[in-house]
């Protein structure tokens, strides 16, 4: 094991005790086999991280609007999201870790209303917490807080680095001319890295990401049925999982376990929500990724399941095709283009964004939305005019607030149960009693 | 005509949405199309004979228009613009062209493209690294700018209509630098609150009568008597920036600005789009692509830092003083990044934060002048 016996950072150790006590916890509970292999894949994830750091393979820095498919062309090169101790600590860890490192940042000279997440990476690395990179292989999307992020980690960490531009639209061209840049990128990975990129790794790879895309389609049909027959805090982990571990067979371990505890619930007959569903709604926006406790809240207390929210949507898009180079490039640059979430929805016009809400809210069959709004997110707060209308004229009541979701002190999440539970008992219920 | 005249219709001018020359130019039945940012060139808009107007929200009382559409996490600047559009005081307007220059901007054009609905839109990708290998691409939209605005006004923009819009965007390039070789001046002839005035006007009428009036201004200025009575001259850098009262209120503290190195002001111009062979659009993309870069653009910090210190040196700055509006994220991490560099290199920097419209605060003027005791003057 790679964390043991090292003097690794007290924020390190905290996540992977946290990780290994909640697998001690469901490890023998059939009912959390989703939960347990996304907590194993954190835990190994760090411990891969570490043996990397240890002997001493490059590890390269990647951000979320990134699928990691072409870093992991290079045999023996790690790479790391730049969210992944942040997303870590509010998961399976102590969020007061993140809060510390926000601060730090903040400290530091960013400005406050710049994303939770990107903030706080940036004070993880003026904490030293993060393994020293070879180079960065950057994103431009799923926002500018990201480029933000990236610029202020480049100036201080001084090492190398690559950005895509992925560009505004989704068609064959915008394709075209990302996959031109993947191939661009490779001299300049091969270089950092001091190793060769490898095709017939890279068709691996490209392979293992098309298994998991497969059995995470399969589990967005699932999360379909009625009742939903799984835990509504497990569906946005799908962003962790495709950010951290597309194309690797561990992404795949996880999505089967997504996929078969849904199967085998629906089989059993068995819901979500203990007692019965009574309503279903579609999360959009960010998730509270600092306390997963609150959507068992929402289940427990207001029989209230999320089927699917923007960060668990896997986009009905092409597998990568792997028969040549050019089709493994251009089948990765479809996938960053119309799949990664938020990339997907945020990047371009509005209409990217609404219609994905309005076809999740019809697939799944919600009773109303729930426009999480995250405070540094300025797109999504900046199309929230259209957004209400083309909800209001679809006939789906809309609820929405403000917090942060990577940091609990902007919104409380008393005051989210209050906003929840209010919309529930004045709007919802009358109208499912009146239906 | 005087240079106080010149200056009072530049001012007038940059005061409200409109302005009497946009209302000559509309009443002769010629077309205005808006656009936010200097990575749309310009000299398209001049070669199919409409006139570039460049987007801002002078004028606007207020932002709750924007608010609704927008939320108040959005920057004050596009919510201004905004509502002024929502409002029909931008109904000059025959079109826009809009680009993804930050998160806030392309939900603006979402709002025009959906609630204002004028007849002509259209939208660049523009490319965020200014680097040579995303050039063509960059070069390919500006192409499809071109058809799409020969298709809508049936036109055609020739390459000889491009070379006359290049003369005359040069022309004004010229002017602007002529303008600013007089600021490097011990007793610069203008202050930084007229210099943006004069900047500020230059997107928002017909360039020819621009350029005839700015020569009429330089010649006034040639032999004016300059501005003696500061205690630093400090460049002024940073994002958005078309207030020029905001620069008075730090100019009243005793700090001179001598360049502004801020949209609407110096970046927005650059040195000319070359002249000679090769095609033109090809010249003015080029022009754009690789103009001293902002925020918006990564992989160039470095030639962002090299510019701003050979602004320095040529005006003979004693600061900079780096201003950003609430809530953009671009010049957050540049602000961020600007510090350290600066500090590191023992340059005096102020990083102050503002909101649209809003002249400098008493707050402001405190900080300003903590920061010329801090350099000493």
């Amino acid at each position: 094991m790679a964390i043991a016996g090292k003097d690794r950072q007290d924020d390190w150790e905290v996540v992977y005790e946290g990780a290994s006590g909640l697998m001690e916890l469901y490890e023998a509970d059939p009912e959390s086999k989703g939960m347990n292999a996304i907590v194993k894949g954190f835990r190994n994830f760090t411990e891969t991280l570490f043996t990397a750091q240890d002997e001493g393979r490059p590890i390269v820095w990647h951000n979320c609007g990134c699928s990691p498919e072409l870093i992991r062309g290079i045999e023996g090169v790690q790479p790391m999201p730049i969210e992944l101790l942040t997303v870590l600590q509010d998961l399976i860890g102590d969020v007061n870790y993140t809060v510390a490192a926000i601060d730090e940042a903040e400290a530091h000279g960013v400005a406050p209303e710049v994303c939770s997440i990107d903030k706080s990476a940036v004070g993880l690395v003026l904490k030293g917490l993060y393994p020293e990179p070879a180079c960065g292989f950057y994103f431009n999307t799923p926002c500018d807080s990201q480029i933000t992020a990236i610029k202020v980690l480049t100036e201080l960490n001084n090492k190398p680095m690559r950005m895509m531009d992925v560009p505004y639209l989704s068609g064959d061209r915008e394709a075209r001319y990302l996959a031109k840049q993947f191939r661009e990128a490779i001299p300049f990975l091969e270089e950092h890295t001091k190793r060769k990129f490898s095709w017939e790794k890279f068709r691996e790879v490209c392979e293992e990401s098309n298994r998991t895309a497969e059995c995470l389609r399969d589990w967005n049909e699932l999360r379909k049925h009625i009742p939903c027959p799984q835990v509504s805090k497990l569906v946005a982990l799908n962003t962790a999982l495709l950010v951290a571990f597309s194309g690797d067979p561990e992404g795949t371990e996880v999505a089967m376990a997504f996929r078969d505890e849904a199967k085998e619930r629906i089989e059993r007959g068995e819901s979500a929500v203990a007692g019965g569903e009574i309503y279903r709604a579609v999360w959009y926006q960010d998730p509270v990724w600092w306390d997963l406790q609150f959507y068992d809240w929402m289940e427990s207390e207001l029989k209230l399941v999320i089927p699917m929210d923007l960060f668990g949507f896997y986009a009905a898009e092409a597998l990568i095709d792997t028969s040549t180079p050019e089709s493994m490039l251009e089948g990765l640059a479809r996938k960053s283009l119309r799949v990664m979430p938020m990339s997907r929805q945020f990047k371009g016009p509005i209409d990217n964004y609404i219609d994905d809400y309005l076809l999740l809210c019809a697939d799944y069959q919600a009773d109303f939305g729930i426009f999480a709004g995250h405070v540094a997110c300025k797109h999504g707060h900046g199309g929230i005019g259209l957004f209400r209308e083309a909800s209001r004229e679809a006939g789906i009541p809309l609820l929405f607030f403000e917090f942060d979701m990577f940091d609990p002190r902007v919104t409380p999440i008393e005051t989210i149960q209050e906003y929840i539970s209010q919309f529930v008992e004045d709007v919802i219920r009358p109208r499912k009693e009146a239906a | 005509m005087g240079n106080k005249d010149v200056m009072d219709i530049f001012r007038n001018v940059i005061t409200q949405p409109g302005n009497a020359y946009l209302d000559e130019w509309v009443a002769s039945g010629k077309k205005v199309v808006g656009y936010y940012c200097s990575y749309i060139p310009e000299e398209i808009f001049s070669a199919a004979g409409l006139l570039p107007y460049r987007l801002r929200g002078a004028g606007s009382v207020d932002s709750s228009d924007g608010d609704a559409y927008m939320s108040a996490r959005v920057c004050t600047f596009v919510r201004h613009t905004i509502s002024l559009a929502l409002r029909g005081e931008l109904d000059f307007l025959d079109g826009v062209v809009l680009a993804q220059n930050c998160d806030h901007i392309r939900r603006a054009a979402d709002i025009f493209k959906k609630k204002i609905k004028l007849p002509f839109y259209s939208f660049l990708s523009i490319p965020r690294i200014p680097k040579e290998r995303l050039f063509d691409w960059y070069l390919e939209e500006l192409k499809r700018l071109k058809a799409e605005v020969e298709a809508h006004y049936k036109v055609t923009v020739s390459g000889e209509r491009l070379e006359e819009a290049i003369a005359l965007h040069n022309a004004t390039r010229q002017r602007v630098s002529s303008l600013y070789e007089l600021r490097k001046k011990q007793a610069p002839p203008v202050t930084g609150e007229e210099a943006l005035t004069i900047t500020v006007a230059a997107h928002l009428m017909p360039r020819d009568t621009y350029n005839m009036l700015m020569d009429e201004l330089l010649a006034g200025l040639a032999t004016a008597g300059g501005v003696t009575k500061y205690r630093a001259r400090v460049i002024i850098t940073g994002g958005e920036l078309d207030n020029p009262e905001y620069i008075a209120g730090i100019e009243q503290q005793g700090a001179l600005s001598v360049a502004e190195a801020v949209c609407f002001g110096q970046r927005s111009f650059g040195g000319p789009v070359e002249d000679g062979a090769g095609d033109p659009l090809e010249r003015i993309a080029r022009h754009r692509f690789f103009q001293a870069p902002c925020a918006r653009m990564v992989e160039c910090f470095d030639e962002q830092i090299i510019a701003l210190k050979d602004t320095m040196k040529e005006f003979q700055a004693d600061g900079i003083i780096f201003q950003r509006m609430k809530f953009c994220d671009p010049w957050a991490g540049d602000g961020h990044n600007l510090y350290w560099r600066m500090r590191k290199e023992g340059i005096p920097f102020l990083g102050l934060e503002r909101e649209y419209g809003v002249a400098a605060s008493g707050q402001v003027g405190t900080r300003v002048q903590a920061f010329l005791e801090m350099i000493g003057k």
